[in-house]
């Protein structure tokens, strides 16, 4: 079911950034087109994304261009048909992209010194359950079938444990699944109670209050899962490619830092190991969403 | 640090929320939406007295402070909704209470009703979700009345938020994983929010309110007393300032242990205490650190109605202590404690000659507390006597600048020195005297002071040091001038003094060195975190249990086994070491295992817990950042 890019698709249009008089790059009418997918609240990402491209065309020397698209699937149809040449995405849609349209990675983001993360599967304390097993038949709340952290990864333990027998099975094993829409509703309705556990990010439990923090532990955590990164759409110039990567790594640099808070807050980006995300094409193949 | 926490608590409880797909990061909180947080800030201010109109017009039509969109909450209806807020307009301008109320609580249920047609409306599974979210986002206006009033029809609802994000489907990527939307599952859920907003919030009239809060109608009209847990509205900050500002105790600058001044550490902890406060401010972990963290001045510190700019609070208002509202609104820029048992008397108008006179009043008047023991002012002002002003090396001890200073301060200072006709033929140094820590412990009438009343003699203020104030702006004690040099402008133009530009230049220059400081903020890096230093006041604020359990005071035992049990349990969330989390949240057990045992009388088991807390303390201290 492929995603037209269409008004609709595409939100918002950010004005170009400024542009230096820094060395041009090959022609002077090329402009690098930046896809965002909304994380938050739009009205701040726009401003994120105006300060995120007037910086980077002023670091690499070409108008900088960002727009908001509704999801993953309209930014990699973006890169498709070229109205994007570079997204910041998922593993997993990542992993699909590069299936489907041959998408290239460029840098993936660190989090507390790590280009990974894992999913865990957390309960309240005074529940009583104390092992994956003690969930058969109880409620769970996922963020999103296509979430690497909040879902698959999470739901994976199960069939790891040998509880479930392939993740079609889940319906089976579970009282009711619910994708809450998010790491932050799957943790909520888990610590509310309305369900018996969350499979969320590891660093999920920090979206609670800090009393509802201490009221919730986890139970079972998955292998690491890499991070999230910035991916190309294969045509783009290599030269513009690597300028924009270089200036991206910049971002780690001490006078550059506070400008990380505008790229979906990483503590940092690292180029991107295309091998490291094989355990993610793995998953993907075991829930049927990779050939 | 804590009062992070308590920021925390008192206005994320049950508010936290996040829009948009998942990330491979902790996201942030949720901003409120426009229109929900002009009906929270319609809700808050509607309960003060007298009731600020201008407040509230203004919560509907600019952006709430620190909001993350640009527009205010009408223009964000006029872009994203076809519905009109005139019955809300026209209440506002007739400035009716209950018909604002009314109003706007129809609108939220309106609003919440929009997005979900449009969820059940849309084609794509991510427009329908994005309708949910948003509709469910706008939901969080009513939750806090619900959950109090009606637990089970919140647990009803937010299942039912639950399935119908579920069934919207998904759009996969790329058609991988897509799955579509179960129609009949969305109806359903919607049925049940629905169904419960058209009896509650969806009303062509609802009862008077005597308190306006988000309780369901027929909550109301059952006529059980129902209690909403104390919230703030959008856009209040209670947080710790940041940098954080350097505390300089006196017996710490000696190399003396505080764990061995009991009754000091008994003080700084109550200090740090919400306990000792009545409710709101108990309910809200608002605490005397609130405000004067680290002994200083929270210049962030905002709250709707009880605040006209950050880092001024109104403590005689309508929120925090009904019986003890003046009815007039004026607030005051929060004055730093440094150097305290130098600068009385206290309050701004050096009202109470006694340090202990003034915190009494704070405590039982300002903010609603119960009256508190004599062991526990003593131990208060034993603590605040503590406080020392911060080190500044430009300054000998007598108060004047040393070789070392700029030669424009210096310039400054003999203009600080030199009489004026305007000022009655005295300096500014009559009143700030420069030996005396830069004030005379008097009040005077300088004319900051609007009168109250024709003929009123109200004016008089008490001199303030001029110690670390290059660290404590906004000036006055209505904060209304924001800089050093606003304040030699504003005397130079009252008092006629005839400065050059170069002599207020000057004359700016010694107040910014008088005001410096050597190192005026707390330093932190990975390991010295600010949980660290929290770590280690709590276990220091917990020796004093080594005092008050041979003596079996269970009063002062509890006190202190509330509040640090908690604060220990709800700063873990600060960590940054997060593996070494639940050693702390079982320590937080541990100590709360203490005043569990003395609540029963049972000693020999408060003992035992108290020995295992120190080992277990000792134990995780290197981890504990």
């Amino acid at each position: 079911m492929p995603v037209h890019l269409t008004r609709r698709t595409i939100l918002t249009l950010v004005g170009a950034g400024a542009v230096s008089l820094a060395t041009p790059l090959a022609a002077q009418d090329v402009t690098l087109r930046l896809a965002f997918i909304p994380q938050e609240n739009p009205d701040k990402l726009l401003g994120d994304i105006e300060a995120i491209t007037g910086w980077l065309a002023e670091e690499i020397g070409v108008p900088v261009e960002g727009f908001v698209t509704i999801d993953h699937a309209a930014a990699v149809e973006a890169l498709r048909n070229g109205d994007a040449d570079i997204s910041f995405m998922g593993a997993l849609p990542f992993v699909l992209a590069e299936a489907e349209i041959g998408a290239v990675p460029l840098l993936s983001e660190v989090y507390r010194d790590a280009p990974s993360y894992t999913g865990r599967i957390f309960v309240r304390r005074d529940s009583g359950i104390g092992a994956l097993a003690d969930l058969r038949g109880r409620d769970i709340a996922f963020a999103d079938p296509i979430s690497e952290s909040g879902y698959l990864y999470p739901l994976a333990e199960f069939v790891e444990a040998g509880l479930i027998e392939d993740p079609g099975q889940a319906e089976a094993f579970f009282g009711r699944v619910f994708f809450a829409g998010g790491y932050q509703q799957a943790m909520q309705a888990m610590a509310e109670g309305l369900v018996d556990a969350a499979g969320a990010s590891q660093y999920a439990d920090l979206l609670l209050t800090p009393q509802q923090q201490a009221e919730v532990t986890w139970i079972a955590e998955s292998a690491p899962i890499p991070s999230h990164l910035v991916i190309a759409r294969p045509g783009l110039d290599a030269a513009l490619r690597d300028r924009f990567v270089d200036a991206m790594l910049r971002l780690n640099e001490p006078e550059h830092r506070n400008k990380l808070r505008y790229f979906y807050g990483p503590d940092g980006y690292v180029r991107a190991d295309g091998a490291a995300y094989d355990g993610v094409r793995d998953m993907a193949r075991q829930y049927g969403l990779l050939r | 640090m804590r009062n992070i926490m308590r920021a925390l608590l008192a206005t994320l409880a049950s508010a936290l929320l996040l829009s948009g797909p998942v990330a491979a990061t902790p996201a942030k909180e949720a901003p409120w939406l426009p229109e929900a947080a002009a009906y929270r800030l319609t809700l808050f201010l509607g309960n003060l007295e007298p009731l600020p109109w201008d407040d509230i017009k203004t919560a509907w039509t600019e952006p709430y402070r620190g909001s993350e969109f640009s527009v205010g909450a009408l223009a964000w209806l006029d872009r994203k909704s076809d519905i009109e807020p005139d019955g809300l307009l026209n209440a506002m301008m007739r400035e009716d209470r209950q018909a604002v109320f009314a109003e706007a609580t129809r609108l939220i249920a309106l609003r919440i009703e929009e997005n979900l047609d449009r969820a059940l409306a849309a084609e794509e599974s991510a427009t329908a979700q994005l309708a949910v979210q948003t509709a469910r986002e706008l939901y969080r206006a009513f939750e806090d009345g619900i959950a109090a009033a009606d637990p089970e029809a919140a647990r009803r609802i937010g299942l039912a938020w639950l399935e119908l994000n579920s069934s919207t489907g998904s759009a996969g990527v790329l058609g991988a994983g897509a799955t579509s939307a179960d129609r009949d599952t969305m109806e359903a859920a919607r049925a049940v929010i629905s169904g419960y907003l058209a009896e509650n919030y969806l009303l062509d009239s609802f009862a008077p309110r005597r308190t306006l809060s988000a309780l369901p109608e027929t909550a109301v009209l059952s006529g059980k007393a129902i209690e909403v847990p104390p919230s703030l509205p959008p856009g209040s900050d209670i947080f710790d300032q940041d940098p954080l500002p350097l505390l300089v105790l006196n017996f710490e600058e000696q190399g003396i242990d505080e764990t061995d001044l009991p009754l000091v550490a008994y003080g700084d902890m109550l200090f740090d205490s919400a306990q000792l406060f009545g409710s709101p401010a108990q309910d809200l972990g608002i605490a005397c650190s609130t405000c004067h963290n680290r002994s200083d001045v929270n210049q962030r510190l905002f709250i709707p109605g009880a605040s006209h700019q950050p880092g001024a609070i109104d403590v005689d208002g309508a929120f925090f202590n009904p019986i003890f509202n003046d009815r007039r609104d004026d607030p005051l820029d929060i004055p730093s404690l440094r150097g305290l048992r130098f600068t009385g008397p206290y309050g701004r108008d050096g009202r109470f000659a006694s340090l202990r006179d003034f915190t009494r009043n704070v405590i039982v008047n300002e903010f609603g507390g119960n009256e508190p023991t004599p062991f526990m002012l003593d131990a208060l002002v034993a603590y605040m006597l503590e406080f020392d002003f911060l080190p500044n090396s430009m300054l000998t001890t007598d108060g004047r600048l040393t070789d070392t200073t700029q030669e424009a301060a210096r310039r400054g200072e003999e203009i600080f020195n030199t009489p004026f006709a305007g000022l009655g033929d005295r300096s500014c140094a009559s009143c700030h005297v420069p030996d005396a820590n830069f004030l005379d412990r008097q009040a005077h009438d300088i004319g900051s002071v609007a009168p109250g009343y024709e003929g009123a003699r109200a004016g008089a203020l008490d001199t303030p040091t001029l110690l670390g104030t290059a660290y404590t702006a906004p000036y006055f004690h209505d904060g209304s001038l924001p800089t050093l040099a606003a304040v030699v402008d504003w005397f130079d133009e009252t008092k006629s003094l005839g400065l050059t530009e170069e002599d207020r230049a000057d004359l700016t220059a010694y107040l910014e060195t008088v005001g410096a400081a050597d190192e005026p903020y707390e330093a932190f890096d990975t390991e010295n975190t600010a949980f660290r230093l929290a770590f280690a006041e709590l276990t220091t604020f917990a020796s004093t249990i080594d005092t008050l359990l041979p003596r079996r005071d269970a009063e002062h035992i509890l006190l202190l086994t509330d509040t640090v049990a908690a604060d220990l349990s709800a700063d873990a969330s600060t960590m940054s070491n997060l593996p070494a989390r639940p050693e702390v949240y079982a320590l937080a057990e541990r100590l709360a295992a203490v005043g569990a045992a003395v609540r029963v009388e049972d000693w020999e088991a408060a003992e035992a817990s108290w020995t295992a807390f120190k080992s277990e303390a000792d134990a995780i201290e290197e981890r504990a950042f």
